[in-house]
């Protein structure tokens, strides 16, 4: 067993070279966000002639992250919620009702896996109900995409909790709402948590739809606002490098904290499905 | 009985919030983007759409930047497919036995894909630019030759968003990849060894066929992704240079930025069936083979 345990040498250091080649620009953009412009500009590894955090405070000021953080949390943090909510109620229902018409309701969702965003049509259906360049407009597309892949893990994960648990819960005395909220859902509570990780990082990270269906700069996401900001300032390189590193840092942060839900969810939603 | 108590245990109003929603903003597009893509709706009258019957596809068709299009889509779809699913794989050959810091290396690896593609793309601008990290690189060990301004010159353009694509999305099939091969029995290797099998052997005809349905998942999802592709293209070149990059989606997106939205939808149309057929064919494809094996 011991020796099971010691990985091929050679394997390793490839791995680990190849693990270089993921950070070198990482490292880039850390030491490139706090060099002068002229330094920033080559590109290289150096180490910075000043560190000009200043770099940070100015890019604060004029590239409206800030603002472009509350406009994501305003928007992800609904829509993941609405998301997993319905999709729990729905999956749970047409897992458990499991006739003719729960059937056919189960495949109307899991068409929308293959659907591609209908650009004009949206746009014109969103112009149609008043409602284009919304926070509400463009958090109801996020739910309506996130759907079918909630469903979904909602109905093969409902399948393996056995039905006597409802019928007591019903003999004893529950009504459908207590037994959705207070009996289904923590028993679900890994299938939840996975979809509420992948949901939200889904919707944060999404380019288009607020690209296309969020007219005015006040109320862009943080991926436009370093899209926007990149194509004004594409000569400050350092300030470039600042914005970034003020978007990557808390999502890798996050990241390594919750790897291990993020990891278990996006790969179990992606087999088991 | 049963379904009667079935139906009020779980009362239909339960599904209405996700069958609303769902319907509203993915269906209803869906319908009227067929229903338009016949006609010559545009902007100006966006509310009396005439009928034009075939002829926005003929136009399609017709025009060789579209045809282009979906030869780009195709060949993006095919190779960063092919470059996600070996590397993914090979990532979890040597990386699904625990070894000490495998964890921080999966990590590593699988970090790209939690990141925003706008962030992804803003940063391979920097390395793949002229005077960018690649080239810089490339001098220092004296192949200052190969430099060349990857994103902007023919030829690279296409390549480089592939390569950038399938560095942000391999680590993400490694895990797929590695999760199905924990679940490989162990004695099955220990059967294998014992006869004596070589280990390419013992990967094609043990490993390989036991986690076919991983596979599956992979090439399907790789594949549809491809297909669909949007974003890592419109930051990197946006279509550029000339039409080299252009895809379906940014050719959607195009015409519709100009505001030929029955053009637009018909292209939206074509690009929905490519993607539906090929996933659907691939699938079925692929779970049938699983089965034989």
């Amino acid at each position: 067993m011991e020796e099971k345990k010691r990985a091929n040498p050679l394997c390793v250091i490839i791995l680990v070279l190849l693990a270089l080649i993921y950070f070198v620009p990482v490292l880039m953009m850390l030491l490139g966000s706090v060099k002068p412009q002229y330094q920033a500009a080559r590109f290289d590894l150096s180490w910075p002639d000043e560190f000009l955090f200043t770099n940070y405070a100015e890019v604060i000021q004029t590239g409206k992250i800030w603002n472009g953080y509350k406009n994501s949390v305003l928007i992800t943090v609904p829509a993941t919620f609405c998301a997993v909510l319905f999709g729990a109620m729905a999956g749970i229902c047409i897992s458990r009702r499991n006739d003719g018409v729960a059937k056919k309701g189960y495949y109307y969702f899991i068409f929308g896996l293959t659907i591609t965003l209908q650009i004009a049509s949206t746009f014109s259906l969103l112009k149609f109900l008043n409602i284009y360049g919304s926070y509400f407009a463009v958090i109801c597309l996020f739910i309506a995409i996130r759907l079918p892949f909630t469903i979904m893990t909602f109905c093969s994960f409902v399948k393996g909790v056995p039905r006597e648990i409802d019928e007591a819960a019903i003999i004893d005395g529950c009504n459908p709402l207590q037994l959705f909220f207070r009996v289904l859902m923590p028993i679900l509570k890994s299938v939840t948590l996975t979809n509420i990780i992948i949901s939200a990082i889904d919707i944060w990270n999404n380019f288009m739809i607020p690209l296309f269906f969020l007219g005015s700069s006040q109320k862009w996401t943080i991926p436009l606002a370093v899209y926007n900001f990149f194509g004004r300032y594409s000569r400050e390189w350092q300030h470039v490098f600042a914005v970034l590193t003020l978007t990557i840092m808390p999502m890798l942060i996050l990241f390594a904290v919750l790897q291990k839900y993020i990891i278990g969810g996006m790969t179990s939603g992606a087999v088991k499905g | 009985m049963h379904s009667q108590s079935n139906k009020n245990i779980y009362p239909f109003w339960m599904l209405l919030p996700a069958l609303a929603v769902y319907t509203v903003f993915t269906i209803v597009p869906v319908v009227i983007s067929i229903a338009l893509s016949f006609t010559d709706w545009n902007i100006e009258r966006l509310y009396a759409p005439e009928w034009k019957g075939v002829s926005n596809f003929i136009t399609l068709f017709q025009d060789d930047i579209f045809l282009r299009s979906i030869g780009n889509t195709l060949i993006f779809a095919l190779f960063t497919t092919v470059l996600k699913t070996v590397g993914g794989l090979l990532l979890a050959l040597a990386l699904y036995k625990a070894f000490a810091g495998s964890g921080i290396l999966r990590a590593v690896f699988y970090a790209p894909c939690a990141l925003s593609v706008t962030v992804v793309g803003v940063l391979f601008k920097s390395i793949l630019a002229n005077d960018g990290l690649l080239n810089y690189a490339l001098s220092m060990v004296n192949l200052g030759g190969l430099a060349t301004n990857w994103l902007a010159e023919y030829g690279t353009a296409l390549g480089s968003t592939i390569v950038v694509e399938s560095w942000m999305w391999a680590g993400f099939n490694m895990f797929i990849f590695i999760s199905a091969l924990q679940a490989v029995p162990k004695d099955l290797y220990e059967y294998a060894e014992i006869e004596g099998a070589s280990k390419t052997v013992t990967f094609f005809k043990i490993t390989l066929p036991l986690i076919a349905p991983a596979m599956t998942t992979v090439v399907t999802l790789s594949v549809s992704g491809g297909l669909k592709v949007f974003d890592i293209i419109y930051v990197l070149t946006n279509g550029g240079p000339g039409f080299d990059t252009q895809v379906l989606s940014t050719y959607t997106y195009q015409s519709f930025s100009l505001g030929l939205l029955g053009e637009s939808s018909a292209a939206t149309v074509i690009l929905s069936l490519i993607v539906v057929t090929i996933s659907f064919i691939l699938n079925r494809y692929l779970v049938e083979k699983e089965v034989r094996l």
